[in-house]
């Protein structure tokens, strides 16, 4: 029903390009999250497909129409706002009966849509109630039901958890997601977290400077991220700098850091002698009686397990879990280290270094 | 650096540490606001009990009384004609200003602010002169011969446009954009969306806009009295400031005693129902239910696309330009003439008295109202906050003319009276202007996150070091502005000062002497000198805004 | 040596109470979180100690000295705030440089202190720079250097990372941390994100309603909960409510009204008292059914599987107690699919029990 494609979009303002030259498929019912850093054009791209924002080059489909030059107000988006922006001089139940009210559908929509709209986030008991009495979580869940009210097939979320509390958000994301499953709408949100993305989409947009920088499944993009910045926004990696020192015939890799310590990964493309970087997840490095010699720096405590941290002889810092339920190394102790080798992802090392690539703002 | 302004200051740190020292120079602040602003303003109205036979003695004289009463009726009658055409033209062009981008916008905006830099006294020439060339002026106007009424109108809104566009785009601004987006993704046209959405969200700002407007307009005295005197009804069609006007201009019609009774009567009438307004206004228009039921999607679709909402923007501009810009410009016309002998000597006299006057009131204005400004910006939820903060508003409420009578009164009862005439005006020009600087004050104040000083103290700074190092330099150009503000207003300034004293030869008094003997030509040179002063006061004023605003952005 | 004692503080602001009775004592040098959600009364803490707020009644003691009267300058406690507030009339220089000129430090050792701390904080290129052209990151780290600049061993955190993006939020924290631990301070840092707290703190202090209801060392907060509320806030919590059937020294056993028995740790509670038990996500399990498998505790099929990175969240139904979660390690992804059927069991040492709450169970468990 809400099929969209975005074809060679970009957005410019003045000279300052905030998206340029995206193309998108957007699936049915599928939930997509645009994720990144701060000022990559992730809002002003869903601001584009909600007709708020004309884009200055590209088109905007919707089931295979154009719908670049249609108003926002004949787009039939639902819309909802990081700071929210309920209706003040309203009642909940008036705020999720605006739509169906500037539509004019008549009184009986406007009490049974905004019924049943109210009742599916669980807020009907205080229709009668005003946004500034309700909790930040209380208000965006009116808000994503003024939205769905709209009839609207699409959702943008922009930012939707932002300005509530850590705890909340947790909570608010299970739900969003269950939602609109159940409705089976088709989603856009966007959002600086990758947590949230992890846990709420079927699909994960990444962006970097008004670009697509890599999109798949949260799994996907975890196990086996196409570039280091991936692979170092979304979850927490170790990243250790390495030269390609030997290769099998059937492609297996081994490669040594910089302290001339050698490991083994998996079949690459990469050549004897390449400069690369690899990325290994901490819940991927266990101790073992043999490898690669580091010093604990620090232990933290991070709930089901303990983090530790450590400085490797190849000048490397390198994390790794133990479960809350094991003995933990203190500060200053000698372990050795190894990488789970099917984890570990090698990337061609970048030509600014790993510093410039990783960077967050 | 060197050694004594340093130690002064230091004591002045020094001491705002103590919690009695700052509450201490608060109440002082209070106290001065209270007793020479607040009290003589409205110090007339006692006369109803200490001098009942005089406002009787009108009151029993049919000729008077009716007068009077006309004269105040007029007032009112134009002020609330002139504040609605102003709301419903106002609305349309504060929408341009806040939420639309184009070329030009920046003249447009400097161009709006314009008519507040000219003397009322000069528009009042420059109107009359622009709709029908009265006899003795040697332009051609338009030659629409209109009544006195309808010519105060067309005057009026040359001065209070500007104030309700400014303060209606001032709470258009504040308003969260997004709430319009929002409806609009919700299916909601644009007119919907501000019929719906805005406009209920906006009856604050409606509220401020209106009484400013009003007040203006009930309390101008220059311009209404010149244009009246330039159309030659002077004596027979009044408003209620321009009644004391001709009274103090022609003491040979009524007796003194009679002369004091119906200025006391009307500074009363005009204090209490201005007064009452201010309380009235904002219950009426909070609780004003804008009808938000019934939507009609079609209607509001053609008043959102196509030649509609054009010819809406072309509209405002047009009223902009020939109702408002032309008129007030018209003076420079004079420009074209030979040039007229002044006497430059009484001019630049003039001008001198009213560069200190506008001066040493400023200056005034700034020292106590920046304790008040502080106390009200940080307070806005205390009962004292509130409460101070409705008082700042009364000198701007209550009518000029009004405002000097009284405090001329107040202060001869203390003995100040026509020899300290200077002092007077000055604390006259004091009491009005006050309100501009200290509502600016507040404004930017609000804007700053208390967590500047709050840090600042927090790594060491005593409260006045955080006032002066951290707070003061980021509200600076808002006092400049403000202070600006009062500045060209007291420049302008007619009714009080003719009120008050009839000796102290501001530029806006000898301009209205000029015009009262004939003299258009000389009145309208002055009167271009007059604006090329104030026009270069807000150029600065422009700059040091602009400049603000760049800093933030 | 800067011990920082909170006795008894009270605080209303028009009829609200914003601190109920705090009392907390803060060891030198210790890095305590302030935990609690919106509206608790974590801001209102902080700001009593460092004299922005004034108590009603109570007091705060540095090295045992009272200062409840003392004015916030002379305290010696430096905020770093929410929004920054770097001066935006002064430039980075000079920002760092406030305290040291306030202080009417000697003019060269102020100038070492600025550079130095610029330095830590690897902006020394900026100095020049005017606030408005940093971003959110390096905004905060100049904040930071203004704050250990000024020579204070206390330093008070107002959610310092809240306005950064998620990401670097997560570095940051390491770095902020590390910096005030080198410089020896002690910190009050106030938060709503636990697992910020978890990872910065030396001890946590759960604030809500104006009350701190537990205080402790995360490990101790996180496993050891002092209510079913801070059980569920720290770290997402499955929650059952019932009655207690069993209490031995070798563990609980609550009963749901459906007739379900689940395990838990030892506890005061006699048989029949009604009971909340709570159990970690993170420490409950699942395991595919089996003849013989005695050690789970209810069955229950799969809704639906959520693949977050490190962990992977199952949530299973289970009738009679709703929807129970379990958080995997992200190996297990490929183990399990949605409508599989599953058995639910989790240490009884890891599941606590508590006395049900007299506000009832729902405002027990409000999160905001």
């Amino acid at each position: 029903m809400a099929r969209i494609k975005l074809e060679r979009i970009s957005m410019r303002f003045g000279d300052f390009y905030a998206v340029r030259d995206i193309s998108l498929d957007i699936n049915n019912g599928e939930y997509v999250t645009i994720l990144g850093p701060s000022g990559c054009g992730k809002t002003t791209l869903i601001k584009v497909i909600s007709g708020i924002w004309r884009p200055t080059e590209g088109k905007v489909y919707v089931d295979g129409m154009d719908v670049t030059d249609i108003p926002m107000e004949d787009r039939d988006v639902g819309y909802v706002f990081q700071n929210i922006a309920l209706f003040p001089h309203m009642s909940l139940k008036e705020n999720v009966a605006y739509s169906p009210r500037v539509k004019d559908q008549g009184d009986e929509a406007m009490e049974s849509l905004s019924t049943e709209y109210l009742e599916l986030v669980g807020m009907l008991a205080r229709a009668g109630m005003f946004p500034d009495e309700l909790s930040g979580g209380e208000q965006q869940k009116v808000a994503i039901a003024r939205a769905l009210a709209s009839g609207s097939k699409m959702l943008m979320l922009d930012e939707p958890l932002s300005a509530l509390d850590a705890r909340v958000r947790v909570e608010l994301r299970y739900e969003l997601r269950r939602l609109v499953k159940k409705l089976g709408i088709t989603v856009l949100h966007v959002t600086h977290d990758q947590e949230e993305a992890m846990s709420v989409s079927d699909r994960i947009v990444l962006m970097r400077y008004g670009a697509i920088a890599e999109v798949g499944t949260p799994l996907e993009i975890y196990r086996r991220p196409k570039s280091v910045f991936a692979a170092n926004f979304i979850g927490e990696t170790n990243l250790l700098e390495c030269t390609v020192s030997d290769k099998s015939k059937n492609g297996k890799t081994k490669l040594k850091l910089r302290g001339g310590e050698e490991i083994r990964a998996s079949k690459t493309d990469f050549k004897v002698g390449d400069p690369v970087v690899i990325s290994v997840r901490p819940e991927h490095v266990y101790t073992a009686t043999d490898g690669l010699e580091a010093e604990v720096t620090a232990v933290v405590f991070m709930g089901t397990y303990w983090r530790v941290r450590t400085t490797a002889a190849s000048r490397d810092f390198v994390e790794y879990n133990v479960s809350s339920d094991d003995e933990v190394p203190s500060i200053g102790d000698r372990v050795h280290l190894v990488f789970n080798k099917k984890a570990i992802v090698v990337f061609e090392r970048p030509r600014g270094g790993i510093e410039g690539e990783i960077k967050l703002e | 650096m060197d050694g004594a302004p340093v130690s002064f200051l230091k004591r002045v740190d020094e001491l705002s540490g103590s919690s009695k020292v700052r509450r201490s120079w608060f109440a002082f602040a209070c106290a001065v606001f209270i007793i020479v602003i607040v009290v003589p303003s409205i110090f007339v109205v006692t006369k109803l009990f200490t001098d009942w036979g005089l406002v009787d003695s009108v009151i029993n004289n049919d000729g008077i009384r009716d007068t009077v009463l006309s004269a105040v009726a007029n007032s009112f009658s134009i002020a609330l004609v002139v504040t609605v055409i102003d709301i419903v033209v106002g609305l349309p062009m504060a929408w341009i200003m806040v939420r639309k981008d184009f070329k030009g916008k920046k003249w447009l905006d400097t161009l709006l602010d314009m008519p507040l830099a000219f003397p009322t006294a000069v528009l009042g020439i420059s109107v009359v002169m622009f709709w029908g060339a009265p006899e003795g002026v040697e332009l051609p106007g338009l030659g629409i011969v209109v009544s006195p009424y309808v010519m105060m109108i067309f005057l009026h809104i040359l001065f209070t446009y500007p104030y309700m566009v400014r303060s209606l785009s001032a709470i258009l601004e504040q308003i969260e954009p997004n709430f319009e987006t929002a409806a609009m993704t919700l299916g909601a046209s644009k007119w919907t969306a501000f019929r719906t959405i805005t406009l209920p969200l906006f009856r604050a700002g409606l509220a401020t806009g209106f009484i400013l407007c009003f007040a203006r307009s009930l309390s101008e005295t220059g311009g209404t009295y010149i244009a009246l005197t330039m159309m030659g009804v002077e004596s027979t069609f009044f408003t209620g400031p321009s009644f004391i006007s001709w009274l103090k201009s022609d003491t040979s019609v009524y007796s003194a005693d009679e002369m004091m009774g119906a200025q006391i009567l009307i500074s009363v009438i005009m204090i209490v129902l201005a007064l009452l307004l201010l309380v009235v206004v904002r219950k009426a228009i909070a609780g004003f239910h804008i009808p938000l039921k019934k939507v009609w999607p079609d209607l509001g679709r053609k008043l959102s696309r196509g030649p509609l909402p054009k010819a809406k923007d072309v509209l405002t501009i047009a009223f902009l330009l020939v109702v408002v810009l032309l008129p007030a410009f018209y003076i420079f016309m004079y420009l074209t003439q030979p040039i007229p002998d002044i006497d430059y000597g009484v001019l630049l006299g003039s001008i001198a008295t009213s560069f200190l006057v506008a001066g040493v009131a400023v200056a005034v204005d700034i020292v106590i109202g920046v304790p008040m400004a502080m106390y009200i910006a940080r307070h806005r939820d205390g009962k004292l906050g509130q409460t101070l903060d409705g008082l700042v508003n009364v000198p701007l409420i209550i009518p000029t003319t009004a405002l000097g009578f009284s405090l001329a009164l107040f202060w001869g009862g203390f003995g100040l009276s026509e020899s300290f005439a200077l002092l007077l005006v000055i604390l006259g020009h004091i009491s009005f202007t006050y309100p501009l600087v200290v509502r600016n004050l507040i404004g930017a104040i609000e804007e700053v996150d208390p967590a500047y000083e709050e840090v600042a103290m927090t790594l060491g700074a005593k409260p006045f070091q955080a006032f002066r190092k951290v707070l003061f330099p980021i509200v600076k150009s808002a006092v400049i502005a403000g202070g600006i503000l009062a500045f060209t207003r007291s420049l302008g300034e007619t009714g009080a000062t003719t009120a008050i004293s009839n000796t102290v030869n501001t530029v806006p008094i000898y301009i209205t002497k000029l015009v009262q003997s004939g003299d258009y030509t000389e009145a309208a040179m002055c009167s271009i000198v007059l604006i090329a002063i104030c026009f270069v006061i807000m150029l600065v004023l422009r700059l040091v805004t602009s400049r603000r605003s760049g800093r933030d952005a | 040596m800067p011990e920082i004692i909170l006795d008894d503080l009270r605080k209303e602001f028009d009829g609200v109470v914003a601190a109920d009775g705090l009392s907390l004592t803060i060891g030198d040098g210790e890095y305590v979180c302030i935990l609690g959600p919106t509206g608790a009364g974590k801001t209102t803490c902080m700001r009593m100690v460092c004299g922005l707020t004034k108590p009603d009644s109570g007091r705060v003691l540095m090295d045992g000295r009272d200062v409840t009267d003392d004015s916030v300058d002379s305290r010696n406690a430096t905020m770093l705030s929410q929004t920054y507030a770097l001066f935006p009339h002064l430039n980075v220089y000079d920002n760092v440089m406030f305290a040291p000129r306030i202080k009417e430090w000697p003019e060269d050792s102020s100038k070492q202190i600025v550079r130095s701390m610029l330095h830590m904080v690897h902006l020394e290129q900026k100095a020049e720079w005017k606030p408005g052209e940093l971003s959110g990151g390096q905004q905060q780290r100049i904040a930071l250097a203004r704050a250990l600049a000024s020579g204070s061993k206390v330093l008070l955190l107002d959610e310092p990372l809240r306005a950064l993006d998620a990401r670097l939020r997560i570095n940051l924290r390491k770095e902020l941390r590390s910096m005030a631990k080198e410089m020896g301070l002690t910190c009050i840092h106030v938060t709503h994100d636990q697992d910020e707290a978890l990872e910065m703190a030396d001890k946590i202090a759960v604030i809500r309603k104006g009350r701190i209801i537990q205080f402790g060392t995360p490990r101790e907060v996180f496993e050891d909960p002092a209510t079913p509320f801070v059980a569920n806030f720290v770290g997402r919590s499955n929650v059952i409510v019932g009655r207690v059937v069993e209490s031995t020294p070798e563990g609980t056993i609550v009963e749901t009204q459906s007739g379900m028995r689940f395990p838990a740790r030892p506890s005061d509670l006699a048989a029949g008292d009604e009971a909340v038990l709570t159990v970690k996500v993170g420490f409950t399990k699942i395991t595919r059914m089996q003849e013989g498998q005695p050690s789970a505790v209810c069955v229950g099929t799969i809704e639906r599987i959520l693949y977050e990175g490190v962990t992977v969240t199952v949530e299973i139904a289970v009738e009679g107690v709703g929807l129970l979660s379990a958080k995997l390690p992200n190996r297990k992804y490929e183990e399990y699919s949605p409508g599989d059927s599953v058995g639910v069991y989790w240490m009884p040492d890891k599941a606590s029990v508590f006395p049900m709450p007299p506000e009832g169970i729902e405002d027990e468990m409000r999160l905001d």
